[in-house]
């Protein structure tokens, strides 16, 4: 296969958004087009799943060099187990919640730029998942960051204005950050391709001589406060709730599901490859440290603050947080497992939260209201919503044998595995307090006796119910891809636990993007260094001379050597 | 604001900056310039126009929607990114053939309509902005 065509992952939601561009204020084009593609996004992830499931080593890995020029000179696009699986995923929320908007979606705002917006959001977050290249992450977050800002603020009132422009300033900073942060990454190795920089860093980490460049961790930090906050870890997270509040309920379905996990995933790529390395082989303490308080902060305080809410959107929102906590668990942890069970929580979660959300929407319909004070006697007005919400709410507690079960238990497992009790504990206190507050929203809004003085809005559950047939059809497809998640979780952790594996060594990543003499050098000096211990021959000169002559035979690295001032020897 | 003396100069200014941006755009291929100065350039052009002249002149000057120039654009750059694709090269690859003109060797890289794409965005971009804060947008 030409794997070239990776790239249309990205090209089709841009041609997409162009061409509702053109098609503006023709509503059933634009819908057609729209869903066209994501369905063939959605469609093509899965076949580059299947095409690279069998395959192993580097050539599980499909990578394609923009514009012919070779990594790390150009630009890489990477289609690895990790991003197939968060495209598919992304594709599919992206789906639902785009079917979901028919019904809910104000027709004033849907008229204007919603279509376009939509499409340029996915390939802003494809691209980010697919790209090989920091400067290119970024580029992708921008234009995944502009579409977000724009529906943020399509067809506003004052209040959502308000939070939009506190979303707006701190990203803005957080994209000041990523960029000092790329640009010194450029400054101490001259290069910014990921695979090149876990090359540097597997190099460094054979070699006892040279030690990581004055400051890394200070840069690892940068980039974990620019990730943790698109991400909302601890104690980055205060944003959000206020956000997702106020906007039309499909696109915070949307973004519930989808961008949050971008930030995460970006940790989980970049900082077992990169940044969490101590420069001997191991995980750098501070960085250790700062994603376990992260994890169990994260999980812990937001399932508190969901508890303590009382509206159905804050209660979901909220959670999104507490959720993103056991993936940073599962990263903090840092075993191919651990991230294997990351992987896979977050594709559950993506498809469970963006669910719930829209469920949300249709009890927002039937009542005028989220407030679980004025709710009540949904489950007999409607009892479809209701099964639905209850197989989404018990999928996102770990109920098994639904999907958030086999996530949460890779991750805990892993975590009591190498160590990490505490977080382990945490972790299955967060479970307990998750179903509390879903309990709570089943029992205020579905279980109890309908108010007695009746909703806030007047509605008739019949027409209601004829009236959102797309909603229902797009919460309906969401527990579906839930519930194969949960009753299929063998085949999807087969994948997830390969993308754990590549996480965890990154030979095959490095040789797909770099080519098989790049990975070699590392692995030779480790050998070489293996063999001057036993003949205790002294340590430096020698392994200045091997140094010299490994670089001499490859262009690369004699590029590298030019090019990284700041290699210092203790 | 209404200036004669503004008015006259523009039947020279618009035409030559204009030409001027053409020319950013098509020397950046080698050297400093390209589409995205070169459409910086022609947007400072229609700035003054409306300036000069109004919005009269304005939507007479560009009598459709700037939305449509963005998205043309784009999608120019974009064909000329993916048709690479259909030959089984990667996204953006360019070549670079000299076509022969009058006995002259024109060098012609595919890059070049990639530019004029970005030109076109940065043009739409600009007079769209030129629109809306001028007030000029119709009601919708």
């Amino acid at each position: 296969m030409n794997t070239d065509l990776i790239i249309l992952l990205c090209v089709i939601p841009l041609a997409a958004g162009v061409l509702n561009v053109f098609l503006i204020n023709q509503r059933a084009a634009s819908r057609c087009v729209s869903i066209a593609s994501f369905v063939a996004v959605l469609a093509l992830s899965m076949y580059f799943l299947l095409y690279t499931a069998p395959l192993t080593g580097a050539d599980s890995v499909l990578v394609s060099q923009m514009g012919g020029w070779k990594a790390p000179f150009g630009i890489t696009m990477v289609f690895d187990s990790l991003s197939g699986l968060l495209i598919a995923a992304a594709a599919t929320v992206a789906l639902g919640s785009y079917i979901h908007s028919f019904s809910t979606l104000d027709p004033a705002v849907e008229r204007r730029y919603y279509h376009p917006l939509m499409q340029m959001l996915l390939f802003g977050v494809n691209m980010s998942f697919l790209t090989g290249d920091l400067f290119n992450l970024f580029v992708a977050f921008e234009v995944m960051l502009m579409s977000s800002y724009s529906l943020l603020v399509i067809g506003t009132g004052m209040k959502q204005m308000r939070q939009a422009y506190k979303y707006v300033l701190l990203n803005v900073l957080a994209s000041t950050i990523f960029l000092m942060a790329a640009g010194m990454v450029y400054g101490m190795f001259g290069t910014l391709n990921i695979a090149d920089l876990a090359r540097i860093v597997a190099e460094i980490e054979a070699d006892p001589a040279r030690s990581l460049p004055t400051g890394f961790t200070a840069l690892a930090v940068m980039f974990l406060l620019v990730f943790g906050l698109k991400g909302a870890f601890f104690p980055l997270w205060f944003w959000l709730p206020d956000t997702y509040y106020t906007i039309p309920i499909a696109v915070a379905g949307l973004f519930g599901g989808l961008l949050t996990k971008v930030g995460v995933y970006t940790v989980a790529r970049l900082f077992p490859l990169i940044f969490a390395s101590d420069g001997a082989g191991g995980i750098s303490l501070t960085i250790q440290v700062i994603l376990v308080v992260a994890a169990a902060f994260t999980m812990f305080l937001a399932v508190l603050g969901a508890v303590s809410q009382h509206e159905v959107r804050r209660i979901l929102s909220i959670h999104v947080i507490s959720q993103v906590g056991y993936m940073v668990f599962g990263i903090a942890v840092m075993s191919g497992n651990a991230l294997a069970g990351c992987a896979f929580y977050m594709i559950q979660h993506m498809v469970v939260k963006c669910a719930l959300f829209l469920c949300c929407g249709v009890m927002e319909k039937h009542a005028g209201t989220d407030d679980l004070d004025k709710l009540g006697g949904l489950l007999k007005r409607d009892w479809k919503l209701g099964v639905l919400f209850f197989i989404a709410a018990m999928s996102l507690v770990g109920l098994p044998p639904l999907s958030g079960f086999f996530g949460k238990m890779v991750i805990i497992r892993s975590g009591f595995g190498e160590g990490y009790w505490y977080l382990g504990v945490v972790g299955l206190v967060t479970g307990a307090l998750t179903l509390l507050s879903m309990l709570k929203i089943w029992s205020y809004g579905y279980c109890n006796p309908t108010p007695k003085d009746g909703y806030p809005v007047q509605t008739e559950p019949k027409a209601v119910i004829a009236g959102n047939r797309p909603a229902y059809f797009g919460i309906a497809m969401l527990v579906l891809a839930a519930l194969f998640l949960g009753f299929g979780a063998e085949p999807v952790y087969t994948v997830a636990f390969k993308a754990g594996e590549q996480l965890e060594n990154p030979k095959a990543y490095i040789t797909a993007v770099l080519g098989d003499e790049a990975y070699a050098t590392a692995e030779s000096l480790a050998a070489e260094h293996a063999e001057i211990q036993v003949d205790s021959v002294q340590g430096s000169p020698a392994t200045t001379d091997v140094r010299t002559d490994e670089r001499a035979g490859s262009p690369v690295l004699a590029e590298v050597a030019t090019h990284a001032p700041a290699e210092v020897s203790p | 604001m209404s200036s004669s003396i503004l008015r006259t100069a523009m039947g020279l200014i618009f035409p030559l900056t204009l030409l001027f941006a053409v020319y950013m755009a098509l020397k950046g291929h080698n050297q400093p310039g390209g589409g995205f100065i070169g459409g910086l350039i022609a947007a400072v052009a229609l700035v003054m126009v409306r300036m000069s002249h109004g919005r009269d002149v304005m939507a007479s000057v560009m009598p459709f929607h700037p939305r449509l120039l963005i998205a043309g654009g784009l999608a120019m750059a974009g064909v000329t990114g993916v048709v690479p694709l259909l030959f089984g090269h990667p996204l953006l690859t360019s070549r670079a053939p000299y076509v022969h003109l009058l006995g002259e060797a024109i060098h012609v890289p595919t890059a070049l309509f990639f530019d004029l794409g970005v030109l076109m965005v940065v043009v739409g971009v600009a007079a769209g902005m030129i629109f809306r804060l001028g007030g000029e947008v119709d009601p919708a």
